[in-house]
């Protein structure tokens, strides 16, 4: 993974110092809170409902182990002992006093971390495949891009007050697994036919409450002059976005308002860029920067290529729960001999995503055991061990079991993506947490769970889609309705894998239901797949062929609070997240 | 990076006035050296001014800089604006300006400028500020000096990181 030079560091340094001096002056009047706030929001620092809220960047979701355990430190000393990954592979802690917020910047430095730009109108924390590298089916390693986009958009002069919030995903594989088509920015590196490394560039994806796809509107920009291409888009996105209504403020409301126009003022803009701009060849990136950054993302030093072909009854029969967990969360790797292994947060007890301090020092103990030290944030919100040696999985089942990331559902209903919800977010329509676990609670048989097969249920609860409830297959969405809480379920959304299809928002089934009914809904939905399911197919599949109809018709059908009431769900009007953790 | 190059504005002292008459500006503004035009103004006289007479232009941040390029050699100063100080727009004009245009007149940040933009302002070309009522000068001074290197390249240094440190 990458390695901090003594400039990053010092680039760091600088910017807690800067953060803190900030954070003095608030402190002492001469800041205003108002003034203060873009300031904090472009460290991670959100006043949430009942403490700051920081969000903590993990670049493109890699962790080393010394990193997890000082954010397992964080989480003790400042925090109440817990923390939250996001679906854009950051880290979130929810009580931490705003004193202490430059202190908690001083000791993210220690480690080569930071909250700069996890939040307010800028380019966000660059978010990626979480087996970056280790992929079997990857074209491209995306890290060493992701890192150069990283650097480029760190503090940058120009691009630091956008209309709104600014995400760029990066995917290196066949198949997409960072939803690149739902991001404001989405690159999907490739090869041409001479076999030249470029980009092919999506523009104007998003979810909110205008889900829209992402438009190609370049398909191939050669690797050395993406940053210039970013440039131009940026630019146009800064001088033209809509700054007039927040809601209609996002880089998607622009490429859909103009269509054709956008595209050519972004080539238009690129090109004076190159031509006529004093210094506008400058970032054009020369091999020799690649070649030093892609040094960082060579394969670990500890890694020896084995014969692979695991054998998990080598010494007998296999205990059924071990296979289990080998058929979920153990995944394959380019290297022979070498697996990935998700660390599952969701389970029983725990809201998904959440991890303890003690936790955390156990995963760090098990990658700095069994993975060469690093780990990965997924952006389904668990962890992964990227280097695991396949003679090590049933050393690391017995591990992952007792520290409680053994649960073998990965990929099925109950891994499921939820943001935190009115629990914590001020922003929020609706709980999340309550709903995630009730249905955590009643898919807990895994004959059941396993029975039902690969099934994204996602869970937002707003309209601002931290749990990017648009992409689910199933699809919950907390609204209010004259005070109360209540939630739209949606069928049959994509994030844009193989799985899941070609990238879509899902159709909401009707009027929305009670927090107590929801668990009844997802199970009726189900009942519907089991029921009406043809030999291979697996829910999206079914729910795709026979549209919306039969699942509205079986959720309406296990309605009991909600069955007299009709009225259209609304959204209430809350101040925009500047900090959502949402596409 | 630090405060050399940026001047901080003391209005008092400062020779550059708009002509504004009792309903707003002047339509057909008179010719006085250190006339800070709208662009409707310079418009309106810019055939007639003459080349010796200093003139300034103070422009919305959602003017085209790049209609201005004729106007520019004749401009010794072009203000832009920050309505409200997370408004960003006034940074892709001055940088604009001052690399695509080859501006080399004062480029003038007005408006709700606060302490905490100018590393911003004097990375995208801004070479004078005049700060928002009430803001403190020293803490504008120090701002510049909290961070001091990047990684991409700006007005100031067009050069990134990586062409700097690692060519």
């Amino acid at each position: 993974m990458y390695q901090y030079t003594s400039f990053d560091r010092q680039f760091v340094r600088q910017r807690a110092a800067q953060f803190r001096d900030q954070l003095e002056r608030n402190l002492a009047g001469e800041l205003t809170d108002d003034d203060f706030r873009p300031l904090r929001l472009q460290n991670g620092w959100y006043i949430q409902r009942h403490a700051p809220m920081l969000r903590v960047a993990v670049p493109y979701g890699e962790l080393s182990s010394r990193q997890l355990r000082q954010l397992a430190r964080i989480g003790r000393e400042l925090d109440r002992g817990v923390g939250h990954f996001t679906t854009r592979q950051n880290i979130q802690y929810n009580w931490i006093p705003l004193p202490r917020s430059a202190d908690a910047m001083d000791l993210l430095a220690d480690v080569d971390m930071h909250g700069i730009q996890t939040s307010g109108n800028c380019i966000r924390n660059i978010t990626s495949d979480v087996f970056a590298g280790i992929a079997p089916d990857e074209i491209v390693d995306p890290r060493p891009y992701c890192e150069i986009l990283r650097q480029w958009s760190s503090l940058h002069p120009e691009f630091a007050f956008l209309p709104r919030k600014f995400k760029i995903a990066v995917s290196g594989t066949v198949e997409d697994r960072a939803a690149i088509a739902w991001h404001d920015v989405g690159l999907q590196l490739l090869k041409n036919e001479s076999g030249d490394v470029g980009f092919k560039v999506y523009v104007g994806g998003g979810m909110g409450r205008t889900p829209v796809i992402g438009t190609v509107v370049n398909a191939f920009v050669p690797w050395q002059e993406i940053l210039v291409y970013l440039e131009a888009i940026v630019r146009v996105y800064n001088r033209f976005g809509r700054r007039d209504n927040a809601y209609k403020a996002r880089i998607k409301i622009l490429v859909k308002a103009e269509g054709q126009k956008f595209i050519d003022a972004v080539n238009a803009e690129f090109a004076k860029i190159l031509e006529n701009d004093a210094g506008g060849r400058e970032h054009i990136i020369p091999v020799s920067e690649l070649e030093r950054v892609a040094r960082n993302f060579e394969m670990p030093a500890g890694v020896r290529p084995a014969t692979s072909g695991f054998d998990p009854n080598r010494t007998g029969p296999a205990p059924t729960a071990f296979l289990r967990w080998m058929e979920r969360n153990v995944h394959g790797h380019k290297v022979p001999g070498y697996r990935a292994v998700s660390l599952s947060l969701k389970r029983v007890g725990q809201a998904p995503g959440d991890v303890t301090s003690s936790q955390m020092e156990a995963a760090a103990t098990i990658a700095d055991r069994y993975s060469l030290g690093e780990l990965r944030v997924s952006h389904e919100q668990n962890l992964v061990l990227p280097w695991v040696r396949e003679a090590d999985l049933f050393s690391v089942w017995h591990a992952a079991k007792e520290a409680g990331f053994a649960t073998p559902n990965i990929g099925l209903l109950t891994d499921m993506i939820a943001c935190p919800g009115g629990d914590f977010c001020a922003l929020a329509n609706a709980r999340s947490i309550p709903v995630a676990a009730s249905i955590m609670e009643r898919f807990d048989d895994l004959d059941s769970l396993y029975d039902l097969g690969e099934l994204d249920l996602h869970i937002s609860g707003c309209m601002n889609s931290c749990g990017h409830h648009h992409t689910g297959h199933i699809g919950i969405l907390g609204v209010d309705k004259d005070g109360a809480e209540w939630y739209q379920v949606s069928i049959g959304g994509s994030d844009g894998t193989q799985l899941s299809g070609q990238a879509v928002p899902g159709k909401v089934i009707g009027p929305s239901f009670s927090a107590e009914e929801v668990p009844d809904v997802v199970e009726a939905l189900v009942d519907v797949y089991r029921r009406d399911r043809a030999p291979g197919e697996r829910f999206i599949d079914t729910a795709r062929r026979l549209g919306i109809a039969p699942f509205r018709t079986a959720a309406d059908a296990v309605r009991h609070e909600t069955a007299a009431l009709t009225p259209a769900p609304r959204t209430r009007a809350v101040d925009l997240a500047e900090t959502a953790e949402a596409l | 990076m630090s405060g050399v190059g940026m001047l901080f504005i003391q209005p008092a002292q400062d020779p550059w006035r708009p002509q504004v008459g009792e309903f707003g500006p002047t339509p057909v503004p008179s010719i006085a050296p250190h006339s800070l035009l709208t662009l409707e103004q310079w418009r309106a006289v810019r055939d007639s001014w003459p080349a010796d007479v200093p003139v300034g232009v103070t422009l919305a941040n959602t003017v085209d800089v790049e209609d201005l390029a004729a106007d520019l050699p004749r401009l010794a100063l072009v203000a832009l604006q920050f309505p409200k100080w997370v408004d960003g727009r006034a940074y892709s004009q001055a940088r604009t300006l001052r690399a695509r245009l080859r501006y080399a007149g004062e480029v003038r940040a007005t408006g709700d400028v606060v302490v905490d933009i100018l590393p911003l302002l004097a990375r995208t070309g801004f070479d004078a500020v005049q700060l928002r009522d009430g803001q403190s000068e020293a803490s504008a001074r120090r701002a510049l000096t909290l961070v001091t290197h990047f990684y991409q390249g700006d007005v100031r240094e067009p050069r990134p990181l990586f062409s700097r440190a690692f060519a």
